[in-house]
């Protein structure tokens, strides 16, 4: 198992790819960073939430691009990497061979998902590394004083956040942001053994989350949407903006936990029968 | 032949949808045999195959590699080696490092590997350390051979190796499977070209359609169903006595030689029985190699199948 682990890594990690998504992920961070100080440099009070505390304190800067890369930049590569870890074997072929080793199926598609798993964490930390370093360069490393928070659940009154409160909160976000992509692992590790064709599951697994958000996005559909993967995906924030630490954020968590459980385990039955014709 | 099998399929089946890829099939392949599956293409090679090394799971029938049934990542792989159709690796890694991922993904250490072995005769040089993508067919075809060997198998199994190949290295993958029957693995290998199992093999499995159509030496398959000219000094007399051989069919005299359809046997025990009734032999040439023989069974198992189908529900035709 610790074998195969090692071995998916490598050819996980080892590839011009990876070059291009990480750049990706300190290039946009800055970008975003950069953003924030032009247009703060003009309006200090506008926008709102993240972005307007963004300029109060450098430290408030790597959860504001937490927010944004959860919802674009970071499914896109999760949904890649986990895409791609088995269709991608199947479609060069070397699948069939990797399956010629005395090895369970079973044991070979949990070290593919707990590898994509490993890179979505690497990935999403790398993300709030960068944008605390920019933040820091731009805006300092400062507390804030928030005069009046406007949360989800209403109006509430002002607090302070010393820095290295502020510091946890990041933590505890960018823990968060990175759990919340475990439901997107489990369905793309699941597309990715339905087909022979990596760009398919990479496709199926990004429009999943895109579908997801286009519903949640319909408050017609009511408590339906809690059930949708992306539903609880910026709770986290509030820990910020708000000082309150909502129960969003075990619904967030149980909600992630189904979809794992349910997809991944579909993967695992449908893997373990599939005739492997690739 | 009282020998364990090395790799045996049994009344093997495997439908996809509603073709049946593999129907059926039953053969074995026994320590020391060089045994070629032969077949058009589609005719099952491929999916009996995969079957054997537990890719694909049977619809019925079963596969067994040294006496254990075969399912998916049973431990008895370790000592096979398998192509199924091309080479394939991870293309952005090196050679080397794909030999190298592939066998500790196994959960082995690479130097309890045949590493210098392989290498040697992958014959790679350099180029090991180059990205896989910069590989022709034929070096991705020679690294996959490495890669079989490192286990130093007592089995292998290549699905039609030579695919896709100039005839230079067509050459060389054959002699490369020569050297390794030689040292004594067992093989068991695919091709829809006659020559090649031949050229290779000792025995064969011919299969059409994904049924069974013929199966022996190669010397058996070559004799049977053949037609031989005979030329000899009293034409009359050696007709007689052929046809009374049990061996042989029509016999048709053509000018100065005689035309005898073979149904089994050897051409050397026609000979014998003509020189043992007094007729001197001038020569002897069979008109059909195994090519005619090959697609002759071809043909026929296809003429009975349509016919089949179109007398089903009409079964008083049967007893003619
Ligand atoms: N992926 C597949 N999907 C559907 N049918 C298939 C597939 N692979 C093989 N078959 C069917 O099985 C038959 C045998 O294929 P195959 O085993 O590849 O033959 P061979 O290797 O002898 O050329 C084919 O004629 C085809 O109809
Ligand atoms: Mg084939």
């Amino acid at each position: 198992m610790i074998a195969l682990l090692r071995t998916e890594l490598i050819k996980a990690v080892r590839r011009t790819r990876t070059l291009v998504i990480l750049a990706a992920l300190i290039g946009l961070p800055i970008v975003i960073s950069l953003a924030v100080n032009a247009r703060s440099d003009r309006r200090p009070d506008r926008g709102e939430g993240l972005f307007r505390l963004a300029s109060q304190s450098g430290l408030v800067v790597p959860a504001a691009i937490l927010m944004m890369t959860s919802a674009f930049l970071l499914v896109i590569i999760a949904g890649t990497v986990v895409g791609d870890a088995v269709a991608g074997d199947a479609a060069t072929g070397n699948l069939r061979y990797l399956l010629l080793r005395p090895v369970s199926r079973t044991k070979l598609l949990i070290a593919k998902a707990a590898v994509s798993t490993l890179l979505v964490w690497v990935a999403t930390a790398v993300v709030a590394l960068t944008g605390l370093v920019a933040g820091v360069v731009l805006f300092g490393w400062h507390g804030i004083s928030v005069p009046f928070s406007v949360s989800d659940t209403g109006a509430g009154v002002g607090f302070d956040l010393t820095a290295g409160q502020l510091l946890a909160r990041l933590a505890f976000g960018t823990a968060y942001v990175a759990f919340g992509f475990t439901a997107l692992v489990a369905i793309g590790t699941f597309f990715s053994t339905l087909t022979d064709g990596a760009s398919g599951a990479i496709a199926a697994t990004v429009g999943v989350y895109i579908v997801s958000e286009i519903l949640d996005a319909i408050t017609d559909l009511g408590s339906l949407r809690y059930g949708l993967p992306t539903h609880y995906r910026t709770a986290w924030v509030d820990s910020i903006t708000a000082n309150s630490f909502s129960g969003d954020l075990k619904a967030g968590v149980i909600v992630q936990v189904v979809y794992a459980l349910v997809f991944f385990s579909a993967a695992i039955v449908w893997f373990r029968r599939k005739d492997i014709r690739s | 032949m009282t020998t364990e099998a090395i790799a045996e399929v049994s009344h093997l089946t495997k439908a996809f949808g509603t073709v049946a890829a593999v129907e059926d099939l039953s053969f074995a392949v026994r320590p020391g045999e060089v045994c070629g599956l032969l077949g058009p293409n589609g005719a099952g090679k491929t999916t009996t195959l995969r079957m054997l090394v537990g890719l694909i799971a049977p619809s019925s029938g079963t596969a067994t590699l040294f006496g254990t049934t075969v399912h998916a990542g049973c431990p008895e792989l370790l000592r096979v080696g398998a192509m199924v159709e091309q080479a394939a690796f991870v293309p952005h890694l090196s050679g080397m490092t794909n030999l190298r991922l592939w066998w500790e993904a196994g959960g082995g250490r690479l130097h309890d590997a045949d590493l210098d072995g392989a290498l040697a005769i992958a014959g790679l040089g350099d180029a090991v350390h180059r990205k896989v993508r910069t590989y022709s067919q034929g070096m991705k075809q020679r690294l996959g051979f490495a890669r079989l060997l490192l286990a130093r198998p007592e089995l292998l199994i290549l699905d039609e190796p030579t695919n896709g190949l100039d005839p230079a290295e067509i050459k060389e993958i054959r002699n490369l499977v020569h050297r390794l029957a030689d040292h004594g693995a067992a093989v068991l290998l695919s091709s829809h070209h006659l020559a090649e199992v031949e050229q290779t093999c000792s025995e064969v499995v011919v299969m059409s359609r994904g049924r069974l159509v013929a199966s022996g030496t190669v010397d058996e398959l070559r004799s049977s169903g053949a037609t031989v000219r005979i030329e000899v000094d009293d034409r009359t007399a050696a007709a007689g006595v052929l046809r009374s051989l049990p061996a042989v069919g029509k016999v048709e005299i053509d000018g100065p030689e005689l035309v005898v359809q073979l149904r089994d046997g050897r051409r050397s025990d026609l000979v014998a029985a003509l020189v043992m009734a007094g007729v001197r032999v001038e020569s002897v040439t069979a008109t059909r190699d195994l090519e005619d023989v090959f697609l002759g069974l071809v043909d026929q198992s296809e003429q009975l199948r349509t016919s089949q189908a179109g007398q089903s529900g009409q079964s008083s035709r049967e007893t003619r």
